[in-house]
């Protein structure tokens, strides 16, 4: 699977840490190598904040190389326009970055954005009482949860396209064969173009990190005009933000809807698991986020959310659609381009046997191994938690020694025995000590 | 022929932070077991609201899950006030809670009416002063709105 977490074993100090970051228990530390379980991964980066020692980063493409290949076409996530006091105009940005070569194609990203929320907001007055609250699919790690942990809640996801692939989309119609690289905050934002859900492949030839581009904006030293004329559309930024999405969603809406905002991934587990008993009646939208003040949060930004997000509040935004702007999305959601072409399905869950009689009986078997675990969870056997460690057991995938405190009791009882055999002596000798 | 596996925790009264971790528990072990996810959906709420009506009415009890290939049993066993009129008890925004706890936005009356909506058996055995047993059923082969 094409996931957005790089490994680098040679910087892992076996330290654990990391295991017990994951929402999805996915992380295992095993024979001095960190692994992650593939189809557990959501890619919400959770693990990239807690290493300290660089053991795991974004998997992203190289931009020193797609840079010096020349002719370089990026379209970036708005978070990228938060990053840097100076450059918060996305006309700004653009113009810094032809300095050095690189061709920012931004231009059909703000209809995409009014789009998308267009769709959401059509999708919110169609749905059945039923269905309700949809939620929002724009961060991909939440749409992974919800295939992971929570696939009840499927039928819930908003069917509509991220609209950065719509931008792209709508990009690609002109531009069939060139490459273009998307500039993301987070490796969850890397498997949107890796390993899409909801479509077959992305328009996205390449990803990179926002950081890397915004240290070469500051290196370069390119400081760019500020226009004068009034900001352009720019209601698409407010996406980076917490509650930037649904203030947009909201503007297609005649009648007033109620919606949740959840950003933080101790929060977004506790809304899912609330949306999952049945709770929250009368919520008709959840916008979530795993990032903390959302995607400005992402781990692979440069600036730190708080900055970014005083920022982004300071912008002036223009909320009403012009009579033009407004045709123009009504034509392409027309053109059904927001659609999510394949909907998400649950993840195979790890069932621990072939068939329900063989996972009994390996569930009978954890159970007794668990017992004898001393259940404090210390993580020193490289997995999360004494239950995983008994759930690798019986898969074949660990010993009962993994465990510290099991070695130090076979080690006591081997002490023990060899004390014993220690008082033995040897029978050549036997006859003489009787003498 | 496998031993149904059993699944057993106390729930404190008016633990209201704790509830919930049954039925994670629950659905967690469903899913190691592949049981389709309707199956542990329903599983799980049943036990979350079995388990709130631990806490909530009854100070506290204990719930007793046995998990075979073809079904689950759950079992609350408490020693609360009873309940009075059990088919009243079942209705839709029937409910006994205290004020203080209502305020807190629990206690809505539709923990049981919920339940019945997902068991596919429901026997509740109450004698007010003494204490309610509760056993409910998910079939998970031609049960309730599952898939077969
Ligand atoms: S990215 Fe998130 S889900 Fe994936 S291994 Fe890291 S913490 Fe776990
Ligand atoms: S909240 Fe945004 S930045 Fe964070 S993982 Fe989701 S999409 Fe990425």
């Amino acid at each position: 699977m094409g996931h957005g977490v790089k490994i680098f074993n040679a910087a892992c100090k076996g330290c654990v840490n990391c295991i017990k970051s994951c929402p999805t228990e996915a992380i295992r530390v095993v024979d001095g190598r960190v692994r992650i379980i593939p189809e557990l991964c959501i890619d919400c980066g959770e693990c990239l904040r807690t290493c300290t020692k660089k053991a795991l980063g974004m998997d992203e493409d190289d931009w020193d190389t797609l840079r010096t290949a020349g002719d370089l076409q990026v379209m970036s996530d708005p978070t990228l326009y938060a990053q840097l006091g100076s450059y918060r105009r996305p006309g700004v940005v653009r113009d810094a970055l032809s300095h050095f070569g690189v061709r920012e194609v931004a231009s059909e990203v703000p209809l995409a954005y009014d789009v998308g929320a267009y769709a959401i907001a059509r999708a919110l007055e169609e749905a059945e009482p039923g269905r309700k609250p949809l939620i929002s699919t724009y961060c991909p790690a939440i749409v992974r949860l919800v295939q992971v942990r929570f696939p009840e809640l499927l039928p819930r996801l908003v069917p509509v396209e991220s609209p950065l692939e719509i931008a792209g989309q709508i990009w690609r119609r002109d531009h069939r064969d060139s490459n273009l690289t998307l500039v993301a905050p987070c490796p969850a934002k890397i498997t949107l173009v890796r390993e899409p859900v909801g479509r077959e492949k992305s328009s996205f030839t390449s990803v990179v990190a926002v950081k890397r581009v915004t240290r070469d904006l500051l290196a370069s030293g390119a400081t760019a005009e500020v226009p004068q004329k009034p900001m352009e559309n720019i209601r698409w930024l407010m996406w980076a933000l917490r509650g930037g999405e649904t203030r947009h969603v909201t503007q297609f809406l005649d009648r007033p809807v109620k919606t949740m905002v959840v950003s933080g991934l101790r929060n977004t587990l506790d809304l899912l698991q609330e949306l999952e008993l049945g709770h929250l009646p009368g919520v008709d939208y959840v916008e979530c986020r795993v990032c903390d003040l959302g995607c400005i949060g992402g781990i692979g930004n440069a600036e730190t959310r708080f900055l970014s997000e005083i920022r982004l509040r300071e912008l002036p935004v223009r909320w009403e659609l012009t009579e033009h702007e407004f045709g123009e999305v009504q034509e392409l959601y027309d053109q059904g381009i927001w659609k999510l072409k394949v909907s998400p399905r649950a993840t195979q869950s790890r069932t621990l046997g072939k068939n329900v009689a063989e996972s009994m009986n390996r569930l009978q078997k954890l159970k007794k191994v668990y017992d004898e675990l001393p259940h404090i969870d210390c993580g020193a056997c490289g997995r999360p938690t004494c239950h995983a460690l008994a759930e690798d057991i019986v898969r074949g995938e660990g010993e009962v020694t993994d465990c510290i405190f099991k070695l130090r009791d076979r080690i006591s009882t081997l002490a023990r025995e060899i004390a014993d055999l220690s008082g033995h002596v040897p029978h050549t000798l036997r006859n003489r000590e009787e003498d | 022929m496998n031993s149904p596996y059993e699944l057993e925790f106390s729930v404190a009264g008016e633990d209201f932070l704790a509830a919930g971790e049954g039925s994670n528990r629950v659905k967690e072990t469903l899913k190691m077991l592949g049981i389709a996810s309707d199956f542990c959906r329903r599983a799980s709420i049943i036990t979350y609201e079995a388990e709130m009506n631990l806490v909530i009415h009854a100070r506290g009890g204990t719930v007793h899950v046995e998990i075979c290939p073809e079904q689950l049993v759950l079992t609350t066993i408490d020693e609360g006030p009873g309940i009075e009129d059990v088919e009243l008890a079942m209705q839709e925004g029937y409910s006994t809670a205290p004020d203080h706890i209502r305020e807190m936005g629990f206690g809505a009356g539709m923990g049981l009416s919920n339940i019945k909506r997902n068991a596919d058996d429901l026997a509740i055995d109450s004698r007010p002063g003494e204490g309610t047993t509760l056993r409910a059923v998910v079939r998970f082969a031609q049960g309730k709105g599952g898939i077969a």
